[in-house]
Order: structure tokens, then sequence, then C-alpha cells
């Protein structure tokens, strides 16, 4: 009667030091996966951007040409030798549309991850003191909500000139972390009342314990759709900058595109490909990055989490 | 329990007869499950009936199926309902509703929060009375007089909003308005199960009394079979899915045929008898004689004695004296909450005390504020050289290497995503200082000895993998990681089926012995703290009413609040006259 029985299940468990620091990253990392990939308009997202990261990673191989060669005849239409035309100043197109996949990927993915990271840390200990260093971070992460996005962007990217790919990332990440910082610090206040974290009090864990092994991984799925957001942002917002003529001209990008597009009239001369294409990959890239985001949602939908395990 | 296919015939007075029902769980992707299976019973009219068993024996999926309020994945897969004469497992929905006037109503747990927040009382009746229009409108208001009277709540009820009301209250309106259809069949589900424990009484007695005058025929679901037996004229007793007992209350009472049923009533005993015993416990008085020692509360009308234990870890005492805690005021302009008043105790090495009192009678607070988590007010807390109110981070640590909780819900106090071996490691590894195979190995003591074998498997295993009981000894383990010397069990067992207590109580009393930790044990539950703790305190509105040895409290209490409380505790036998 004291103990009811054990279910008897059929595999010994063996402990071994995997499970000691469990759940490790890789288990949270399998998990996260298999219940996105769960998702049909997840799975979209997925294999959208797979095929963007891809395309990123051995562009120098897929592009027919050099990205930068102006040596072509300008202004070109379609035709089998360049499948988009060529440019005002005598590029390929298509290989600069494959060139630009690695900018906008990368900036997307740093950016996002260097403001969740931030909101993250700023978050989470904003959620867990009390007192007047909250009153601080408060008055911090106000101060960033209030100022508005773009403007602030604009002046800070026309102050640092041209500074190039770093100098977007880091305007971006400057104006994108006080929000999710603002999301994670409210979930941290319910979770610290919970028993458990009263119980690692108990366990004599110390504060910054607490909160990033009780705390933190008890919101995976929010951390997660703020990454996707905020590199959905950082996507836009780099192409943003770069259309406005405030990233370096000479690097290939699909904002840099669109700006030299703009520049040369594409669309008076017919040349719709020279704007149409960047324009449709930033919103596939945007748009992948929003439908992973659907399926992050049932990260946090324990129902479909039990749908899943049942169908294993 | 037929398993033919007509069944026997109903009685001629059967105001319901159920037939073989089974109800299914289908949840999608999943391998469904009987929650309810070949179940028949008749209901004669006016009967109570009253309908027990622990959680997950599908008791509240068949009070659902009764009343045809099952939601999917629940389907009914088999089996006829005849209510009146009527098949109501396969009407359409129109036909139920007007069924639900004259015919069925339901009570429900969370009953009271289902009132709409921004209509007053009076609103809802009229909502109910516009809905079936069975009132004339010139009498509503008479109707909804009578209504609120019923359930003896005064006639100003009607004007107020359900946010004014308490929970007994509101649990008292929503069981008028489900009278208010004028059923002939009210299903009660665990109607008392979320108020505090005096109300609770007093709502039972309600609802008891309402019966007899009404006249309808009523169907009590509850956990506690203390309470229905003090309730109900007969019980069916149900066990995974089967009702493996129907008969009078009386005959259950004393002549109980299932092993279920007489193991349910062993965990009941009554708090003021002489020799109070449950399986896997005797008496106090009767192992004090075998020599087991104990100390007595130090407060002027109970001089200490000296406590004589050979193998004691326990060296340091608690003294509590003239703690207050003042909240400050919930709203503008009303007085400060004062949670706890001027109390003051010593708990000495290795004893128990008992401190005990409704909700919001402070004794969580108490707790809150001996265990550093809470500043008191007034007074002053210290254990051994430690001042416990003027502590800094850095000595809360030494305070809680000593002193640990165990907390009520043991659903929310683990980590889910933790595996257990993580949970005990952590107190193990940072108040012992053993690291690597050390550690581990300490883990599989501590789970040894709360009883979790074989220790491998369960060291693997997540939390939502273990049932509430194993849940809670986990939280003991790990409370016992850190070899303190105090424990403070805040209602360590109110959250677990009447099986398991007994298990969990042994086990907080065999490590107290054993370990010779002293004991805080919080709770509104007179029969557990009578079997674990030799002392006891009575807590009202902040104060301490009454204290002194725990058996000669609460068999001769003195103070009024004491005996409310004791009267509260279920008791099926004095209900029924027998001893």
């Amino acid at each position: 009667m004291t103990t009811t029985p054990l279910n008897p299940s059929a595999e010994t468990v063996p402990v071994d030091d995997t499970l000691l620091a469990a759940p490790g990253p890789w288990q949270v990392i399998t998990r996260v996966a298999s219940t996105i990939w769960s998702n049909t308009k997840a799975r979209i997202g997925v294999i959208i951007l797979l095929l963007f990261v891809v395309v990123a990673i051995f562009a120098p191989l897929l592009a027919p040409y050099d990205p930068s060669a102006t040596t072509f005849a300008r202004s070109q239409d379609a035709s089998a030798a360049h499948w988009l035309g060529t440019t005002a100043a005598g590029e390929d197109v298509l290989s600069q549309l494959i060139q630009g996949a690695r900018i906008s990927v990368f900036v997307g993915f740093v950016a996002g991850l260097l403001s969740t990271a931030i909101a993250v840390l700023i978050g989470l200990s904003w959620g867990y003191v009390k007192g007047w260093g909250a009153d601080v971070i408060n008055f911090v992460v106000n101060l960033f909500l209030v100022v508005p996005g773009l403007p602030l962007m604009i002046v800070i990217a026309a102050y640092l000139q041209n500074g190039g790919i770093g100098m977007i990332i880091l305007v971006v990440v400057i104006t994108g972390w006080a929000w999710g910082a603002r999301v994670l610090r409210s979930q941290t206040q319910s979770l610290r009342g919970r028993d458990f974290v009263t119980a690692a009090v108990f366990s004599g864990e110390r504060p910054a314990r607490i909160v990033f092994r009780e705390i933190l991984p008890n919101m995976t799925s929010l951390i997660v759709g703020n990454f996707f957001g905020a590199a959905t942002s950082a996507i836009l917002a780099e192409a943003g900058l770069e259309f406005l003529g405030l990233g370096d001209p000479s690097t290939v990008s699909w904002g840099t595109m669109l700006f030299w597009a703009q520049n040369s009239n594409a669309l008076l001369t017919g040349q719709w490909a020279l704007l149409f294409a960047p324009g449709l990959c930033i919103a596939l890239l945007a748009t992948s990055l929003t439908l992973i985001n659907f399926g992050v949602d049932g990260l946090s939908n324990p129902r479909l989490r039990e749908s899943r395990k049942a169908a294993k | 329990m037929s398993t033919e296919a007509p069944g026997p015939a109903a009685p001629s007075d059967a105001l319901l007869s159920v037939r073989d029902l089974s109800v299914v769980y289908e949840p999608a992707g999943a391998d469904p499950t009987f929650a309810v299976e070949n179940v028949s019973f008749d209901l004669r009219r006016g009967e109570f009936v009253g309908l027990v068993g622990e959680s997950g024996s599908g008791k509240s999926t068949l009070g659902f199926a009764l009343t045809r309020l099952s939601k999917p994945p629940a389907r009914i897969s088999h089996g006829r309902i005849l209510f009146d004469g009527r098949d109501i497992a396969s009407i359409d929905s129109e036909a139920l509703r007007e069924q639900r006037q004259g015919g069925f109503a339901m009570v429900l747990q969370s009953g009271m929060n289902a009132l709409n927040p921004v209509r007053s009382i009076r609103n809802h009746f009229f909502d109910v009375f516009k809905a079936h229009g069975h009132v004339p409108h010139d009498r509503r208001e008479q109707r909804a007089r009578d209504l609120i009277g019923k359930v003896e709540l005064p006639a100003a009820t009607l004007d107020r909003f359900p946010g004014e009301l308490s929970g007994g209250m509101r649990q008292r309106v929503s069981i008028a308005l489900a009278l208010s259809l004028e059923p002939q069949l009210m299903v009660f589900d665990e109607p008392t199960t979320a108020l505090d424990v005096l109300v609770q009484h007093a709502v039972m007695n309600t609802i008891r009394d309402l019966q007899k005058s009404e006249g309808f025929t009523a169907v009590l679901i509850s956990h506690d079979l203390g309470i229905v037996l003090e309730a109900t004229e007969r019980v069916l007793v149900m066990h995974e899915g089967v009702i493996v007992e129907d008969g009078p209350s009386s005959q259950i009472l004393s002549n109980p045929s299932a092993d279920y049923t007489r193991m349910l009533l062993s965990h009941y005993a009554d708090p003021r008898a002489e020799i109070v015993s449950l399986p896997g416990f005797e008496d106090r008085s009767i192992r004090r004689d075998q020599g087991v020692s104990r100390s007595a509360l130090a407060s002027p009308e109970h001089a200490p004695t000296v406590v004589t234990r050979s193998i004691s870890t326990a060296q340091e005492s608690i003294v509590v004296k003239g703690v207050s805690k003042t909240y400050p005021p919930p709203r503008r302009g009303e007085q400060p909450v004062r949670a706890v008043r001027d109390v003051s105790f010593t708990l000495e090495p290795g004893q128990s005390l008992a401190l005990v009192g409704q909700s919001g009678s402070g004794k969580s607070t108490i707790a809150k504020m001996i265990t550093g988590v809470e500043k008191p007010s007034e007074g002053s807390i210290s254990f051994g050289g430690l001042d416990v109110a003027k502590l800094r981070r850095g000595q809360l640590r030494d305070l809680h290497s000593n002193v640990q909780m165990v907390f009520q819900d043991p659903y929310a106090a683990l980590n889910p995503l933790h595996t257990i071996e993580y949970t005990l490691m952590r107190p193990v590894v940072n108040f012992t200082g053993l690291k690597g195979d050390d550690a581990r190995h300490r883990v599989r003591e501590l789970l040894d000895t709360v009883g979790l074998t074989p220790v491998e498997q369960f060291a693997a295993k997540l939390p939502h993998e273990l049932s509430g009981g194993q849940r809670q000894r986990v939280v003991i383990a790990r409370a016992l990681a850190s070899d303190p010397q105090v424990i403070i069990a805040d209602e360590p067992v109110s959250m677990l089926d009447v099986s398991l207590r007994a298990g969990v109580l042994a086990l907080l009393e065999d490590l107290r012995e054993k370990w010779g930790v002293s004991l805080l044990y919080i709770t509104h539950d007179l029969l557990s703290a009578r079997l674990i703790t030799d002392n006891i305190m009575v807590l009202h509105d902040g104060a301490v009413v009454e204290r002194g040895e725990t058996a000669e409290v609460l068999q001769r209490p003195t103070d009024a609040y004491t005996v409310a409380l004791l009267d509260a505790v279920p008791n099926p036998a004095r209900a029924h006259g027998a001893t």
C-alpha cells in the first residue's frame, strides 16, 4: 500500500552520466525540433528556410558568375545566359540574388541570436530580482520601447556611416531586444512563484542557477518563438536599411540590390526582375520564419505534445 | 451487476436506472481507455445516494454521463440510462435542454467559479427563469428570494456580485441556481472539496437538509467516504471504472463486503478517541509505553520535559517569541491584515508539533517566517545561533541546510523537466559537499529511505511518470538531502488520495524517529495531527487559541474553535450512531 507498483517498463533504465545533466541541451533541441516538424505549416517553413540556408552556404558554387563582375552588357532582359537579366552596372542578377542570400540569412541568424540572448539575460534576471534593481531595468527597457524603432535605426546607422554588416547587426540588436525582454520577464515572474522554484531555494541553489537551470528550460517555447520573431525583423530591417542606402552599397545583398534597382529606375526600363526577385526572396525568408513560429506555438501547447507522443 | 442485455427489471419507483453503461475516452492518436465499464444501478425517487472512489476511479465520468454532460473525447459507448422511463443516453441536445427543467441538474466542484462576475446574483436567477420560461414574470423576484432562502442566505445576497461573496456563499448560490429548475435528480460532484474545512461542513449540512425538505433524488460524488457516509442513505463504491459495492450506508459501515471498501474505511478514525490507529500506525500512547521518547511544548502551562534520545541529529531548537505579521491593507481605506498575532512557541530538538487551523489562520505564514521566506513585523525567531528575521542571503543558505520544507502540492513542487536524480542531486551537492559517485550514491540512499525502490529506475524518471504519492516521497527525500535538523511539512498529504496518505504520514513519522529530526506539521486535518505529533497548537485568526499535548487537546478541547474543527472532521461512525 505504501508504494504503488511501478509500471513494468520493458527497458531497464541505465543511469549513466548523460542522464545526470538531464535534460541536456541536446534533448531540449531534439524535442523542440520534432514538435515543430509535426506541424504542417511549420514544416513548410522549415523546408523553405533550409532551401535558403543551403543556397547561402553553397552560393559560390551555385552562382553562375562572379556576382560583382561588371563585365556583362548592361540592363539586359532575361536570357539563357542571364536568367534574370543584368543590372545597370552590368552584373548578373541571379548570381547577385544567390550571393545576397548569404547576407540575409547571416544577419537574420546572428542578429536574432544576439537580441534573443540579450532579451533572455535581461528578461530573466529582471523577472527574478526584486527592489530597486528591477526599477532600473524597467526604466531602461521602457526607454527602448517608447523610442520609435525605424527612426532610431536610421539615426544610429547614419551616425556609424557605412560600417557594413557588423554595423547593421548592431543597429538591429540595439533596437530589437526590448520587447522580448519584457515578454520573458512576465513569464519569469509567473514561474518564480511556483513551488519548484521555492524548493530550489531550499536546495541551496544560487540565484543564477535557479534562473538558468530551473526557470529557463520551462520557457523554451517562448525563447524559440522570440528568436524566430527577432530573426524575421532583423532580416526585414537589414533589407530596409540597405534599401535606404544606409548600408555599405558595395556589398552584394538583397537590400543593396533593391537600392541599386531603385537608383537605376529598373521599373521604368521594364526590368521588373531586378526589384521583384530580391523582394520575393526577402518576403519568402520572413514568411518561412513566421510559419515556423506556428509550430513553436505547439511547444507550449501540451495537447499537441501529447498527441505527438501517442503517435510514436 | 448484470451482464445480461436487458438487465434486471427496475424497481417500480425507480427514477433513474442505468444498465450496462460504459464510457470510453478516445483521445486523438491514443488508445481508448474505459473510464466506466458495464455499470448498472437504480435510483429510487427521493433517495440520497453517495458515489465514492479515489482519483481515476471514473466517478466523475459516471456523474457527467448521468446528466449527459460528457464532452469529447469521452463518449457513452454502451448501455442505457433510463430517466423516468425515457432513455436519455441517446436523445438529441434540444430535447436534453428541455429535460434540464424538472429533470436533472448538476452542481460542480468549481461551480462557485462559474458565476458571471459582472452580473448580480439576482440576474443569474432571472437568466435561468427566462431561458426556461417556467416562472411567470411577476413572481420572479419572490421565487429568487425563496430559493436564496432555501440555501440559508439572506435575501440581500441577490443584490451582490459574485466577487463580493465568499467561496461557501458562491457554492450555495450555485446550488440554489440548480434548484431553480425544480430538478428531480441532482448530481453533486465534489460540491465542498474546494471549500475550507468549516465551510465544507456547513454547506454539506445545507445539502442534506435541502434533500430532506425538497425531496429530490440526489447523487453525491466524492473522494471522501467519510463525508458520503455521513450524508447519504446508500453508497456506491467505485474502483477502476467498476462499482465494487452497492449497499445501505449503515451496512457498508458495519459490514463492508468488498476489500476495497474495507481498505478505504480503515483510513478513517475519530481524532477524539482514546486510542487512534490507522493501517501502519499504532496509537502514540501505545508506542510511548514501548519506550519511544517525546517532549512537551514549552509553554507556561506545560513545563518542557527533557528529551532523552540516544540517536539524534537535531540539537538546536527553533524559538519563536512574540511574533506578529501584518500585511499592508489589500485596498485603500481598509484595515491592514494581521495574519499572525503575538505567537510564541519553542520547537525542541526531535519534537513533533502540529500547527492546526483553517485557511487564513496564519499557519502557513508562520512556516514562511521560520524558513526566512517572509520577515516578521514584530518579535523574533531564532534557530540555534541564527536570528532568522535578520538573515542575509548567504546565511539563508545555512538556515536551509538545517531547516527544510515539504510542500503541499507534489505536482507543483518538482520541476517537470528535471529527472528525480537531478532534483535530489542538487541539495546533496550544495549542502553536503559530496561530488560525483559519492553524491550519486547518496541520492540512491535517499530514494531507498523514502521507499522508492528499485532506486535506479526511480532516479532516471521524470516527475510526470510518478504518481502523486511517489512524487511526495521525492519531495520528502529532497528535504532530507541536506541532513536537516528540522522539517516543516505544510499540508503534505492534503492533495493525496486517502489510501496514499497513511503511507506518506508513516514515512514522516518514521524519519522523525530514526533520523531524529524535529517536525513542524502544518495541517487542517486533526486526524493526521493526532497520528504523527506529540504537541499541538490551534491557530485562529493568527492567534494561538489552544495548545498542549495532541491527544489531550483533541480528547478534551477547551476552546470553541477547536471543537468546531473537530466536528468538521468527517466521521462515518458518528453519523450512524455506531462506534
